[in-house]
């Protein structure tokens, strides 16, 4: 699943770069590093995970637990970047635009999505909560724009991004039980399904 | 009450309103006509045609007295490549 996921991030990435190139717009640099830093973390964590348990099943009872934490420590680094990388791509444009409504709707958004969690658990790993937070931003900075624009791709952007928000709160329930990691796996990969809709029909317009 | 913003046009964004009213007209239109759909006084107009005719996405052409600007196919490409990243853009609420 997340080397799906990790393969639709390169291509949006991809995409923004192309888009970066021909308009030289800050926020598509922003996008484009954003996407390819969560590609490669993704990645990175695939090919840990692979690594690990190729390694278990040959040699029984070596202890990875280091190069677990290191991959884990990277991984979240790096989601956490590329989330800043959004949050940037979103406040550039906001400054830009001067749009007092996205500025507070966000910071509410990012406000209620920092305390629902601190609220209803006891257990805070605060990377998973600076991640949501980051992403809850975003979100709601996607959700004024499918406002405004009212078509389909900017409906599939915000659902992109409140998936993987989502997905990012089902895994602060992972120490009550495991299945939440599958959950919160197929929803991250639900929201880049979205993303990936969104390219498809971009990539399909002509001018008319 | 509205609060009148004047809107910043990149390079590109202006390139592409050219491009775009050359091709509404069929692909190839006098400055008069491009002036009114790029919404470009006359200086401006004729220093961003000539920098597109230097990038080879316009060609100028002699029409008994009148000059014509004819898209390319490079310039077709353009525009075409152009609607894509617009729309790619604004699905993500960026302004290009």
């Amino acid at each position: 699943m997340e080397l799906i996921s990790s393969f639709i991030s390169f291509l949006i990435g991809y995409y923004a770069m192309k888009a970066y190139r021909s308009s030289s717009s800050r926020g598509l640099l922003f996008l484009y590093w954003g996407f390819i830093i969560l590609g490669v973390g993704t990645l990175l964590r695939v090919f840990t995970a692979t690594y690990v348990g190729v390694i278990t099943r040959l040699e029984a009872g070596t202890s990875l637990s280091g190069l677990i934490n290191l991959t884990a420590l990277i991984y979240s680094v790096t989601q956490l970047i590329a989330y800043a990388l959004f949050v940037a791509a979103y406040l550039f444009q906001t400054r830009s635009l001067n749009d007092k409504t996205t500025i507070v709707g966000s910071a509410v958004g990012s406000v209620i999505a920092a305390v629902f969690p601190i609220y209803r658990l006891f257990f805070i790993p605060w990377l998973e909560l600076i991640a949501i937070t980051m992403l809850a931003f975003v979100t709601v900075s996607t959700f004024i724009n499918w406002r405004t624009r009212k078509n389909n791709e900017s409906a599939l952007v915000f659902w992109g991004f409140m998936l993987m928000t989502l997905s990012h709160v089902f895994f602060l329930f992972l120490p009550i039980n495991e299945l939440f990691l599958f959950v919160g796996e197929t929803t991250q990969l639900a929201g880049f399904i979205c993303l990936l809709t969104m390219l498809a029909k971009v990539s399909r317009t002509s001018a008319q | 009450m509205r609060s009148e913003h004047k809107e910043y046009r990149s390079k590109t964004r202006i390139y592409a309103d050219i491009l775009n009213s050359i091709m509404k007209h069929g692909g190839r239109s006098g400055p008069t006509r491009i002036l009114y759909g790029a919404n470009l006084s006359y200086d401006r107009l004729m220093k961003h045609l000539n920098q597109l005719i230097e990038l080879g996405l316009v060609a100028e052409e002699k029409e008994k007295e009148e000059t014509v600007y004819k898209l390319t196919d490079k310039g077709r490409t353009f525009v075409l490549e152009f609607v894509k990243i617009e729309k790619f853009a604004e699905a993500f609420g960026i302004t290009i």
